[in-house]
């Protein structure tokens, strides 16, 4: 699983919505998390952070956002080298077939169904955790 | 697989689909992120908008070529209680906290029902909520019927759920 100390952005246009995720987030140990409340706000955010040397280890996004969706901040963010590799979660009340398969096509790590509980947050992230970090998940087992 | 239904030949306030759709909705996110029960009541038609509760949560609903408005109202004792049970705090007023968690609610509760609804042959799109408070009034368009779906939560408060559809 990710390290307690992992830096966290969390991108929601609903105020509510950052602060379920931030507590659950918390509840797991994690507490450098910060947030934004839009595509066009994190990106910026997500750049500076790396180029201070110190970047995100995990985005957590809301899809359906005003200015810009989550869909693109995953594609602006997986086109730029230097955040491809950071892994990105989309958390969305979008769970039709068609919207599940543009976001895999877009390099997302995982996919979060809204409504949610902090067990289905965690096990998801475990499964991030895993496929960013296959060398240790095959030490585990 | 089945054949979608000819959605042009129902009115969608009688599909019998849409009212449950919705229902399962309302209770499903209330139960995940709230860990709260909600009771459906009898659903009816009103003839016109009659306002309900001190905050609601809008949605425009868009399948061409059906547009229709999804409203969820509450009193300050059903948003408050349910407020309490999602994010551990309590409220006694209105304020820019809730209103922000009326229109996430509203998101989920439409996206879950969106995503049943499109798998019956329906098509409807997703739409950014917006929030209403204090006295308010709603003139649809066409001055189309509204089905209301009352919902009772265990404090003994009521919410609705209200759908008009034009075609």
């Amino acid at each position: 699983m990710f390290p307690t100390n992992t830096k966290f952005l969390v991108v929601d246009d609903f105020a509510t919505m950052r602060k379920i995720i931030k507590k659950v987030l918390n509840e797991l140990g994690y507490t450098n998390v910060e947030e934004a409340d839009d595509g066009k706000t994190a990106l910026p955010l997500i750049q500076a952070a790396h180029d201070a040397g110190q970047p995100y280890g995990f985005i957590i996004s809301d899809w359906n956002m005003p200015g810009m969706q989550g869909i693109d901040l995953l594609k602006a963010c997986k086109a730029d080298p230097r955040t491809k590799s950071v892994p990105f979660m989309l958390v969305t009340a979008e769970s039709e077939q068609k919207h599940i398969l543009e976001a895999a096509k877009a390099g997302v790590s995982d996919y979060v169904v809204k409504p949610f509980n902090s067990a289905t947050l965690k096990a998801k992230m475990e499964r991030v955790w895993a496929k960013h970090n296959p060398s240790t998940q095959a030490k585990a087992s | 697989m089945s054949a979608a239904p000819k959605v042009e030949a129902l009115n969608p306030l009688f599909d019998k689909r849409l009212i449950n759709a919705f229902v399962d909705g309302v209770i499903k996110t209330l139960k995940t992120m709230a860990q709260t029960d909600a009771t459906p009541g009898k659903p009816f038609i009103e003839p016109q908008f009659v306002l309900k509760g001190e905050i609601a949560g809008m949605v425009g609903m868009v399948a061409p070529p059906l547009k229709g408005t999804l409203l969820i109202s509450y009193g300050k004792d059903s948003i408050f209680h349910i407020l309490e049970n999602m994010l551990g705090e309590k409220y006694t007023s209105i304020n820019g906290d809730v209103s922000d968690a009326v229109g996430e609610m509203t998101n989920m509760i439409y996206g879950s029902a969106k995503t049943t609804l499109n798998q019956l042959g329906y098509n409807f799109e997703m739409a950014i909520p917006t929030v209403i408070s204090g006295e308010f009034k709603i003139t649809h368009a066409d001055k189309g019927a509204t089905l209301v779906i009352p919902f009772n939560l265990t404090n003994g408060s009521t919410f609705y759920v209200e759908i008009s559809v034009q075609q």
